[in-house]
């Protein structure tokens, strides 16, 4: 008998942790990885892309599903959002990832929509509001107190790509 | 006062006219240009730059040479390793530190990944629309998705190699006083030697393909600075010259340029002593240092025909572009092919007291860095001069010199036209120079 393959999750983890609230996805996900289940852990790829680009997610494979984690603008700190990936494109004023830098994000949305096979790959965003984008600052107050809320997203959002029961968040 | 369909009209004789662009998008800072017209003359033309300040001078003080080497690669997601090989060459240099030639050739592989990422992105991405008519590269790709295509996969390569010696594309991480934290086997670079064949390739293409588009007519040379370097095309060695006459050591920057501040902007200009603007960049290198180019890129820039135009038209400036871009690609694949891995990634070094100064040539021209150190080798004091805010006062007077003639063009146009003239820049404050809006302000006469 031939087991199939879990689904593969490509995490695109964005931002920049010398700049405030724009690292709080590195954060996020740093003390997050250690705490998924392991069969979680098997089926996904973790990229640190910094600023997203269009071959960030041009390289995403048919079939891999994509989640990109970044602070956001265009929601309130410290307020977590999921929004799947094409609707950010589709919806102009929807919350956006942050860490675009080459090209503002709605060209690298809309780039990779016209040049990836199958368009912008399937997937989620899940983001948290910063209040602050300053060289050498740290998370503000708003983005620390809900960085548990953004794992639990991120680790739900996961679980259910991947089709493995992601257990609960770390709590701190 | 315009005309209904936004045409700038004539106006009473001694009437002033302020042309407003309140803010400069697509940019990793913020800037506006306001140019100013008497009797459509243009008496003013102002590039501002009110970016916040960063402070990266003050936040290098204390540290130590390879501190230094990482802090200042923060500077710019585009260009870090110009930022990192100006500093690593400064120390060196005070050091007295002698690396190994494959090391040396290791740094300037590092150099050709990031021309390539940059001038790759600026030529298709950013450059390109303007010259096939598109407001964005997203809507170029919905008719020329084959430019697109090949502009990311040139870039792509570029951001391959800076993995491959950095450990990332973004703000590598290995270069060290005297040498690097690691350096790659042979078969690391393979995989990027074999892309680089069709990366060379794609790019003597661009390079023909770049030098038929029209640009806007438009002469106004201006004087001339780039490295030049004896053997080599200048990436992080050479004299700092001028078609001028200026010629000095890497270091010595301030014995023949200042910064000044002027008002409205947070980054600081920069002149001669003598009080003269300059431009740097792809076009002051391709006509101080053609001789230097790689045969590759020599001969599609001559077959271009445009060498002379190239210095007197700063929107031909995309084909300097496009010939450096061969160049890298095809001095990399030269430099993997004779690659031999050091003895050793770093030599020792002993840090001592002094003034380290360099200058290296970042993708958007010369970039200089003067640190005084103390005794054991801490920062006391930094001094950074992106070429940007060099080119500052260039831009300015091409834009003063350019304005006249878009004067009579409907307003959209015009603004399309300045905005280009900015791009062709490629301006470090901007991933691309866009205008969201335009205000035309009659001052009275």
């Amino acid at each position: 008998m031939t087991h199939l393959a879990p689904p593969s999750v490509r995490l695109l983890v964005c931002g920049n942790a010398d700049r405030g609230d724009d690292g709080a996805a590195l954060s996020a996900v740093a003390t997050l990885l250690p705490s998924l289940p392991s069969a979680l852990l098997e089926c996904l790829e973790v990229r640190r892309c910094g600023h997203l680009r269009v071959e960030d997610l041009t390289d995403v494979r048919s079939g891999e599903i994509a989640v990109i984690v970044d602070a956001a603008v265009g929601i309130p700190p410290g307020h977590v959002v999921i929004l799947p990936i094409r609707q950010i494109l589709a919806e102009a004023d929807s919350p956006a990832p942050r860490s675009s830098h080459e090209l503002p994000i709605d060209q690298v949305l809309g780039l990779a929509q016209v040049l990836r096979p199958g368009g912008l790959p399937e997937g989620t965003f899940v983001g948290i509001g910063g209040r602050r984008f300053g060289y050498g600052r740290p998370l503000s107050r708003s983005v620390r107190l809900n960085l548990p809320a953004f794992q639990a997203a991120i680790a739900a959002e996961l679980a259910r790509l991947a089709h493995v029961p992601g257990g609960p968040a770390p709590s701190g | 006062m315009s005309a209904a369909d936004g045409t700038l009209v004539a106006d009473a004789p001694g009437a002033e006219r302020e042309f407003n662009v309140p803010y400069v998008t697509r940019v990793e800072g913020e800037g506006s240009l306001v140019l100013r017209v008497r009797d459509r003359e243009v008496v003013e033309a102002r590039l501002k730059i009110f970016e916040a300040p960063r402070y990266f001078e003050r936040l290098v003080v204390g540290r130590t040479g390879d501190e230094v080497i990482d802090i200042v690669a923060r500077i710019c997601g585009i260009c870090p390793i110009a930022y990192q090989m100006t500093a690593v060459h400064a120390f060196e240099d005070l050091y007295g530190v002698d690396v190994d030639p494959a090391i040396r050739s290791l740094r300037r592989l590092l150099y050709c990944g990031e021309y390539i990422q940059s001038h790759a992105l600026h030529v298709f991405l950013l450059h390109a629309p303007d010259y096939l008519g598109y407001p964005s590269a997203l809507a170029m790709a919905a008719d020329h998705r084959a430019v697109v295509e090949q502009g990311l996969a040139i870039k792509k390569i570029g951001n391959q190699l800076i993995s491959a010696l950095g450990g990332r594309p973004v703000h590598p991480i290995s270069v060290r006083v005297g040498g690097f934290s690691h350096v790659p086997r042979r078969q690391d670079l393979d995989a990027v030697r074999r892309a680089l064949d069709d990366a060379a390739v794609w790019s003597k293409a661009t390079v023909s393909l770049v030098a038929s588009w029209d640009p806007p007519a438009f002469e106004h040379p201006l004087p001339l600075v780039a490295l030049r370097h004896p053997d080599e095309y200048p990436f992080n060695d050479g004299r700092i010259v001028s078609s001028d006459g200026i010629d000095i050591a890497p270091g010595a920057w301030g014995d023949a340029f200042e910064e000044i501040h002027l008002e409205g902007t947070n980054a600081l200009h920069a002149r001669t002593h003598d009080g003269e603007v300059y431009l740097l960049g792809p076009t002051a290198r391709v006509s101080l240092a053609a001789d230097r180019l790689h045969p590759l890129a020599a001969a599609a820039l001559e077959a271009t025909g445009l060498r002379d135009a190239i210095r007197t038209n700063i929107h031909r400036s995309i084909v300097a572009r496009a010939v450096e871009l061969l160049h890298a690609c095809a001095e990399a694949r030269d430099i993997i092919d004779e690659y031999r891995p050091p003895r050793e990634p770093r030599v020792p070094f002993t840090p001592r007291a002094g003034i380290a100064a360099w200058s290296t040539e970042a993708p958007r021209g010369l970039l200089h860095h003067r640190y005084e150190t103390d005794a054991r080798g801490h920062v006391v004091h930094a001094q950074i001069v992106p070429p940007t805010s060099q080119n500052q006062g260039a831009i300015e007077a091409d834009l003063a010199a350019f304005a006249p003639s878009v004067l009579d063009l409907p307003q959209a146009e015009a603004v399309h036209r300045l905005e280009m003239l900015i791009r062709a820049y490629d301006p470090c404050i901007s991933c691309a120079t866009h205008f969201l809006d335009l205000r035309i302000v009659e001052d009275g006469a």
